[in-house]
């Protein structure tokens, strides 16, 4: 009896490995109801992800404001002194700021390089079971989105919408390590890729052995065939560091994004673009420098110095 | 197994999963965060027999390749689940004092998070698939490692409790 029930214990973990492994065949080949299931899934889900967006974003802030507690201790002593009331009106209005704050700016550079853009907001981010880089919009097909769509937030380049639901969007983030981009460096027309790395730092490998390139060279995407999935000229990041390794066959360069990755709140996929393109018009303004104050002193030595004014008061 | 017990179960995986899945993504933990759901199934798992536990892990595997936050091949999960799922009930099984002991299920789930972590990343590679650099998938584990000690202390007693209540048992969690 015993020995049967081992039996029919294996039985059962090769039928459910034997099944895993069809279903990994079936996913590489590209059975469409593999995708069909994911689509389901997440068709369904959609509105409870949304929920939970509205339910956890007051926590989210809050957690925010006490990480940001030392810097922020200053402008706290202040609001101490308001009532409750006011208090808890300006968190709610800090919120709805930061999120103005990221529209405008994406519409801002939607908006120069005549870009028909659609703003979503973030309602999730890329789970710990799985090592890629996306994040989930709250729109999708219903709203005009489609794979292969450019996403743009204000400081520039944040992916390519990877898989479009009903109501939702998965967006594959420009730090994935599976992420690549051709991009031009602004002011010149020197090409290259550029891979993300899983961070907010990316590797750009020149084309061309015969260019080169330095810190602090401002990169541009270069855009696609039917400006999918990529529209050209929407800023990427800026080199931070060149290999000049001498066995090299082209340059390397590690690069960081314009944009912050793990703190995006609104995004922009931009729905089309026009046949021209800006070059070099989106680049960011360099930041001014910070003027330090000087104090020129001028001293003028008395003719006649009486003996009182020898030392100094 | 009764239909009062396979409905439950089945209705408990679900509500974690649309936890994990709703709630748990969206809190934009340090480093990564931790999966509710993967440590959820594997405590279930490290409670159950071998055949339950590989079941445990197929039917978490598949959901969590349901999921769109998914990148691998659908099926990845579901396999590395079964074989996790499996290993960790038999590794119970085998040694009683291992399933009685708190610490020691802390530890053996806390492990198998990793494990099972590390069992997909070397079924990606030999799809192909593009996983970042080494120094980023090393933050990840051991960010990943940390948070599941941290979480599975409090979340086993309320499995341990579900299991119970479940398959009208007593365990001594």
């Amino acid at each position: 009896m015993a020995r049967g029930g081992e039996n029919r214990g294996r039985l059962l973990l090769i039928i459910l490995i034997i099944t895993s492994l069809f279903l990994i065949t079936l996913d590489l080949r590209g059975v469409s109801l593999i995708s069909g299931l994911r689509t389901g899934t997440q068709s369904a889900l959609s509105p409870v992800q949304s929920v939970g967006a509205t339910i956890l974003t007051p926590v989210r802030n809050f957690f925010v404001d006490v990480i940001y507690l030392g810097r922020t201790r200053s402008e706290m002593e202040q609001l101490r002194t308001e009532n409750g009331e006011l208090l808890s009106q300006l968190r709610e209005r800090r919120s709805i700021d930061a999120q103005l704050e990221q529209l405008q700016g994406a519409l801002d550079l939607a908006g120069k390089a005549e870009f028909k853009v659609l703003s979503a907001r973030v309602i999730s981010q890329g789970a710990t079971t799985s090592f890629t880089q996306t994040i989930t919009i709250d729109a999708g097909s219903r709203n005009g989105i489609k794979p292969n769509m450019t996403v743009i937030n204000s400081y520039g380049l944040i992916g390519v919408v990877k898989t479009v639901y009903t109501n939702s969007a998965l967006i594959s983030l420009a730090s994935d390590p599976s992420f690549r981009i051709g991009v031009r460096v602004a002011g010149s027309q020197q090409i290259g890729i550029l891979s993300g790395q899983g961070t907010r730092k990316g590797v750009l490998q020149l084309l061309d052995n015969q260019s080169t390139i330095k810190v602090g060279d401002i990169l541009l995407a270069r855009g696609s065939v039917n400006n999918q999935p990529f529209v050209p000229g929407v800023p990427v990041g800026e080199v931070t560091s060149v290999d000049n390794a001498a066995g090299a066959v082209t340059q390397t360069a590690d690069v960081r994004f314009f944009a912050n990755f793990s703190s995006l709140g609104i995004v922009s996929v931009v729905l089309a673009a026009p046949d021209i393109d800006p070059r070099d018009s989106l680049v960011p303004p360099k930041p001014l420098p910070t003027p330090i104050p000087t104090v020129t002193v001028f001293v003028t030595p008395s003719q006649s110095p009486s003996p009182n004014s020898t030392g100094t008061e | 197994m009764s239909t009062r017990k396979i409905s439950l179960t089945a209705l408990l995986f679900i509500l974690v999963y649309i936890l994990q899945e709703a709630f748990i993504t969206q809190l934009r933990i340090a480093g990564g965060g931790f999966s509710l759901f993967l440590i959820f199934a594997l405590l279930w798992a490290a409670l159950s027999s071998p055949n339950m536990g590989a079941l445990t892990g197929f039917t978490a595997g598949f959901l969590i390749d349901l999921s769109q936050s998914t990148a691998g091949a659908f099926g990845q999960w579901t396999l590395v689940l079964i074989i996790v799922g499996f290993g960790i009930s038999y590794f119970g099984l085998g040694y009683e004092n291992v399933r009685l002991n708190p610490f020691t299920i802390t530890f053996l789930v806390t492990v198998s998070v990793v494990v099972a972590r590390v069992v997909y990343l070397l079924l990606s590679l030999l799809l192909g698939e593009d996983l970042g650099t080494f120094s980023s998938i090393a933050t990840s584990l051991l960010v990943g490692l940390l948070w599941s000690a941290a979480v599975v202390p409090i979340a086993m007693p309320v499995v341990a409790r579900a299991y119970d209540f479940i398959n009208d048992t007593r365990s001594r969690l």
